[in-house]
């Protein structure tokens, strides 16, 4: 199905979503009584505070085709989750049991199981700092959600991607209704709750897989525990990691894993905004092919694969020896004009040009590119060191996110709002001298 | 010298081929003159040499000859042994050497056949790594997270096709 398809029935999928969730468009909204980060504050917490069960109905290209999905969700505070599948035919009866350690996933027909690592990583030590450094946040106030009244929050990243609106339980915090939107093709992804109800305590034997009589267990391959920068990596996986050198605004290194299916050896490098996340997977060449499906497309000239999978995107390419397959929900042409700039090989100049622009030492540069920055992350960091009168990896913290603005303010002596001023004239400073993205 | 009856008819055929010393061959005709039983054993020999001369060479069949110099073959016992223990050498050899070359060709057999799996499941097993990192973004939808993990390890179970090759 073609991206335009894929809006047409998207865009009747989230009319029925209105329809069904007893939103009356045309009415004025209300306003929000508190400001909209107090809302997204509301919503990180609120999985830590309470438990639910509802029935979610979700709209995505999954198979070719735009898909609708119904699932019984269950949650248990603070991070337990049970999905069970109840249509379409091919996922019916599938059950993932998330007990915050493990993820069991169970298909009845096969009686097979798979263990591998939980998916709800976020729900206690989730943190916003990237995302309001990166994000444009609305309030675009209050609706009815299945006969809740819902806070409407806008998140809408200052580069390219996909932009979020959440419909947030003005009661418990909740997330009730979520609608994603590709700047190039509509609404990419729609999820909302049918039904819901709240409770204080579901039983906890409820979050607990238990594995049935006769069922086979398959290991799912999980990428190493403790990230790595991308030189530590390529010690372990035996080849040099290529590290990409400018991605969009915003993005910041999120951490470097290895992993082994099999006999393939692949390296993960993540970078996150705060809200989205692009994989860049590296392996050696001939350990893996390009599949069989998926576009033919050429970047710098050389040929790759593109793989739309609707909301996730997926690149494939070869570069200096290695297997590259970026995947994540940016536009298409933003993850070419990714992929074009390890293809072109400038990290000599770019080096150069960085460390006279912020007046750097070069030696910092390269070390900093070794531990996975881009070069537009190198200069923010740099500005941001100098600007607060810190050092590199304070800074690098600071922008990365493991070190809050809490308590950055408070080393400094600064209250939060001054702190976040100097910052965004930092990052103001850097961003005019680059480099930047090229359009591709 | 004189012999006696029974060393003499053990003498008669050499005595008729003309393979005995004088000697010997003087005894042997003494003994025939004094000895009717033995001139009588000494003509019947000489009617029997007489009758096989008569008899025509029979020729070989055709490929006797080759068969005979092919090695393990129409040998005397006593050398066929080397031939047969080096021709066992041989077959071990070739064993051992076909062996070699298979095992010496697995990994590349096994790369080969791994590197058409992995390019079977590599995007639904990045796609999958992709979605799992996914997890620690916050308000990233939990079910639709499930439906595409779920999805992924099907295919690396070998259950499903890959994502990306229905409907593309």
């Amino acid at each position: 199905m073609n991206g335009a398809l894929l809006v047409r029935v998207l865009v009747v999928a989230g009319a029925v979503v209105l329809a069904t969730a007893g939103t009356n468009v045309a009415a004025p909204l209300m306003q929000l009584p508190v400001p909209p980060d107090r809302v997204l504050q509301l919503a990180l917490d609120a999985p830590r505070l309470i438990d639910y069960e509802g029935t979610k109905i979700i709209t995505v290209l999954r198979n070719g085709h735009a898909e609708t999905v119904t699932a019984a969700e269950f949650h248990k505070r603070p991070n337990m989750t049970r999905l069970e599948y109840l249509s379409p035919e091919d996922v019916s009866g599938r059950l993932i049991v998330d007990d915050g350690a493990t993820a069991w996933h169970y298909e009845p027909r096969l009686n097979l199981a798979f263990e591998g690592p939980s998916l709800n990583e976020s729900l206690l030590r989730g943190d916003l700092s990237l995302l309001h450094r990166n994000y444009h946040v609305t309030g675009l106030g209050i609706e009815e959600v299945i006969g809740r009244q819902a806070c409407v929050i806008l998140l809408e990243p200052n580069g390219p991607g996909v932009s979020r609106e959440l419909w947030i339980d003005q009661a418990t915090g909740t997330v009730l209704r979520t609608e994603e939107r590709d700047p190039s093709r509509g609404v990419v992804l729609t999820t909302y709750f049918s039904r819901i109800s709240f409770s204080l305590n579901l039983p906890a034997a409820y979050f607990k897989f238990r594995l049935p009589a006769g069922a086979r267990v398959f290991q799912i391959p999980s990428p190493s525990e403790e990230s790595a920068s991308p030189e530590a990596l390529g010690r372990q996986a035996g080849f040099t990691v290529l590290v990409p050198p400018i991605l969009p605004e915003g993005y910041t290194f999120n951490g470097g894993a290895m992993s082994r299916f099999g006999s393939l050896t692949s390296v993960d490098l993540g970078y996150t905004d705060g809200e989205n996340l692009l994989s860049l997977f590296e392996a050696p060449a001939g350990s893996i092919g390009a599949p069989a499906f998926g576009q033919d497309v050429r970047v710098a000239g050389r040929p790759a694969r593109f793989v739309d999978l609707g909301y996730f995107r997926v690149l494939i390419w070869e570069e200096r020896g290695l297997h590259l397959t970026a995947v994540g929900t940016m536009p298409t042409d933003t993850l070419m004009a990714i992929a074009a700039q390890l293809v072109s090989d400038q990290e000599q100049a770019l080096a150069h040009s960085v460390s006279t622009q912020v007046a750097v030492d070069p030696e910092m540069v390269s070390r900093l590119r070794r531990q996975g920055l881009t070069f537009p992350e190198i200069a923010r960091a740099v500005v941001l060191s100098q600007r607060l009168a810190v050092d590199v990896p304070t800074a690098v913290q600071f922008l990365q996110g493991t070190l809050s603005t809490a308590q950055l303010a408070q080393s400094l002596g600064m209250t939060p709002d001054a702190l976040q001023g100097t910052v965004r004239d930092a990052l103001n400073q850097a961003s005019s001298v680059g480099p930047h993205l090229p359009a591709h | 010298m004189t012999l006696n009856h029974h060393r003499a008819s053990q003498l008669l055929s050499a005595y008729l081929d003309r393979e005995l010393g004088p000697a010997d061959a003087v005894a042997v005709q003494e003994h025939l003159l004094d000895c009717p039983e033995c001139r009588r054993a000494y003509e019947e020999l000489q009617v029997t040499k007489g009758l096989l001369g008569q008899l025509p060479v029979a020729e070989p069949p055709a490929g006797f000859w080759a068969a005979v110099r092919s090695p393990g073959l129409a040998r005397a016992p006593g050398a066929a042994w080397p031939r047969l223990i080096f021709g066992r050498r041989l077959a071990w050899a070739s064993a051992a050497v076909i062996m070699a070359l298979v095992l010496a060709a697995m990994p590349l057999v096994k790369g080969t056949i791994d590197r058409l799996h992995a390019s079977e499941i590599g995007v639904d097993l990045y796609v999958r790594q992709h979605a799992q990192a996914m997890g620690s973004e916050p308000f990233t939808d939990r079910a639709y997270l499930g439906l595409t993990t779920g999805d992924a390890d099907l295919v690396l179970a070998g259950d499903a096709p890959p994502a990306g090759a229905a409907g593309r």
